[in-house]
């Protein structure tokens, strides 16, 4: 089974400081989408980045995945400063400590199931046999095993979005990043993915999802809500 | 151990997006053949043409008066062969015959057969004749295209020749050049002195010109300055003249290709930068994946390099291989006419397999490069800017 973190319980693994986010600075389009954020995110924790679409979630998210910088403030993850990483070690990190589950998927629609679920692995210096065994169990996880031959494109939405659970999984991750995942399921589909999510906690993984997705609210596992409008936290309610 | 899941990748990806490269490949492999079909030609025709040529005499020295060509004294030849360094001096009879009615011309050696100082080429050919039987009547040899034209026109065994002083002279065809050396001898007659003299009205003791080789060529400047203060009134034609105006002519027209090739090819690489470059393109999106779960620029530009040296490589091979067999065993049909120009006869010329290591290496290097830049430049552009933009 997958590497267990349930032991770092408790320790911070995502810190937040004065972030900032301006697109288009120094430009007449300039447009600050997220305003001073605070946030702390501990070790095995659940925590739902809520609000409506533009209100900065997805913003948030790209920048804790180091996909993108943010204008100002520090971003720390396991104690490593993120949010200057040069191109390499902004690459190392999102290969080795994050996983990533994009709303539109992002799949490489050529591909297969195990041939999309593998590629993070590509060059972690691993033989193709410890790949396959490890995209083996991250498919099983994702209860996609099934269609791992198959090609992207002939999947169903709720396929895909198992396929990319399978991806960011692959390398197992410490952290986990879900960026409006149920926005393309159905509702089926949408409580398949809630119960994957529930099992990544349970094996001590930290979960950040933005969402709009009311099927999120009062979620059992769910540590912390935090609310943002207008690119700021208005309110960051802890669940217990 | 790391090599094994890259290649395993790499392999993935070329078999998997075929269709993706399948026009890459196409469009590569036409550039490429066309582009080693033209020096597969010009080398080959080169080669034979300096070959013929190499067999030649150094020099050729013809009379001139008035500014004009006139019959050389073959009195001459005794002269010439005084000047120390001469070797191989041979008067020679060389003109064009008009066949009026079909507007053609047959180019007429006329040789002494029995002259050891004929060059090398002629001693070769003339190995085979039987001397006995050829001069029992008037006869000739005559190059492939001179037969094949003379058969046409029902000259089938002997070829009547209208002369000077308006009598005809009936020549025997005694045998045809051989085929190799087409190219050269293909509108070629060649007999002995006394004939040729006969047919072009040449008086006693006249030819048109006087070949001879001068071995050490450091003093081949010498022996022109000491033929001009000899004879004065004459012209010397030096091999490396010729050989440089055969070299020219066959550059010039591969250099003709070589435009529209460069043309070809940066248009070729406009469209694959395009491809890249563009803003909603699936290459794009791909990079960006790629870069969202980890992997590095270099990474991605290592993958991008390989997929299209691969490309590159198998274009290049199926290019060179389908060029060899056009050029040297279909003997290039079209391309032939170019390089061959409005031949005189038609010419049948089976080229001689020249492969040239340095050129291929050239073509390799001049269509890698730019494929290669098309393709990484962009990408590394895209490679650079955040995944989530790439991604889009």
């Amino acid at each position: 089974m997958f590497l267990n973190t349930n032991g770092y319980k408790g320790w911070i693994m995502v810190v937040l400081k004065n972030i900032n986010k301006i697109y288009n600075e120094g430009t007449p389009q300039a447009f600050e989408a997220l305003k001073s954020i605070n946030l702390s995110v501990s070790h095995g924790e659940t925590v739902v980045l809520s609000g409506v679409s533009g209100s900065g979630k997805s913003t948030l998210l790209s920048l804790i995945a180091a996909l993108d910088k943010p204008s100002n403030g520090k971003i720390m993850v396991n104690g490593e400063l993120i949010s200057k990483l040069p191109d390499l070690h902004a690459s190392t990190y999102r290969a080795k400590t994050i996983g990533v589950i994009f709303q539109h998927f992002n799949l490489l629609e050529s591909l297969s199931v195990e041939e999309n679920v593998i590629v993070p692995l590509i060059n972690s210096g691993f033989d193709m046999q410890t790949i396959k065994v490890l995209a083996d169990k991250s498919m099983e996880l994702s209860a996609i095993s099934h269609k791992a031959s198959q090609e992207v494109k002939a999947l169903s939405g709720g396929e895909k979005q198992r396929c990319a659970i399978a991806r960011a999984l692959i390398h197992e991750p410490e952290l986990i990043l879900c960026d409006e995942p149920t926005a393309n399921l159905d509702r089926a589909n949408s409580l398949k993915f809630i119960e994957i999510l529930q099992s990544l906690h349970n094996m001590g993984k930290t979960v950040i999802v933005a969402t709009h997705d009311p099927l999120f609210e009062g979620l059992s596992f769910v540590r912390k809500v935090v609310h943002m409008e207008d690119g700021t936290i208005v309110e960051a309610k802890d669940s217990e | 151990m790391r090599n094994n899941a890259f290649l395993h990748f790499l392999t993935l990806l070329l078999f998997k997006q075929k269709s993706k490269h399948i026009g890459a490949v196409l469009i590569s492999v036409i550039i490429i053949f066309l582009l080693s079909a033209v020096l597969f030609l010009s080398s080959s025709l080169q080669y034979s043409l300096l070959s013929a040529l190499q067999k030649q005499g150094d020099f050729v020295v013809t009379r001139i008066q008035a500014g004009k060509p006139a019959n050389t004294p073959v009195a001459w030849v005794d002269q010439i062969l005084g000047i120390n360094g001469v070797t191989h001096v041979a008067p020679r009879i060389y003109g064009r015959y008009f066949f009026a009615p079909r507007e053609n011309a047959f180019l007429v050696v006329g040789i002494d057969f029995f002259d050891e100082q004929n060059n090398q080429a002629l001693q070769r050919l003339l190995k085979d004749v039987d001397l006995k039987r050829f001069f029992s009547k008037d006869s000739m040899l005559v190059g492939e295209g001179v037969r094949k034209f003379l058969e046409a026109h029902y000259f089938k065994n002997d070829f009547t020749f209208k002369t000077p002083k308006g009598t005809f002279k009936k020549v025997n065809i005694y045998q045809t050049l051989p085929k190799q050396a087409n190219l050269i001898d293909n509108d070629m007659i060649i007999m002995p002195i006394e004939l040729a003299r006969e047919i072009f009205g040449l008086g006693e003791g006249e030819v048109t010109d006087i070949t001879f080789n001068v071995p050490n060529d450091a003093e081949w400047d010498n022996i022109i300055t000491k033929l001009h203060l000899l004879f004065y009134d004459v012209r010397v034609i030096e091999k490396r003249e010729v050989k440089k105006a055969y070299e020219n002519l066959y550059n010039y027209k591969g250099g003709l290709f070589l435009i529209l090739y460069l043309v070809t090819i940066v248009t070729f690489m406009l469209i694959l930068y395009q491809r890249y470059s563009m803003v909603y393109s699936t290459e794009r999106k791909e990079i960006g994946i790629l870069r969202a779960v980890g992997w590095s620029i270099k990474d991605i530009l290592k993958l991008k390099f390989y997929e299209n040296l691969v490309i590159v490589i198998i274009s290049f091979i199926i290019g060179v291989v389908l060029a060899y067999l056009y050029v040297f065993v279909l003997n290039a049909p079209l391309l032939s006419h170019i390089f061959l120009g409005g031949s005189n006869l038609a010419n049948h010329v089976t080229f001689v397999p020249v492969v040239k290591f340095g050129i291929l290496g050239s073509i390799f290097l001049f269509y890698a490069v730019p494929f290669l830049a098309a393709v990484l430049i962009p990408a590394w552009k895209v490679a650079v800017t955040p995944p989530k933009e790439a991604m889009l």
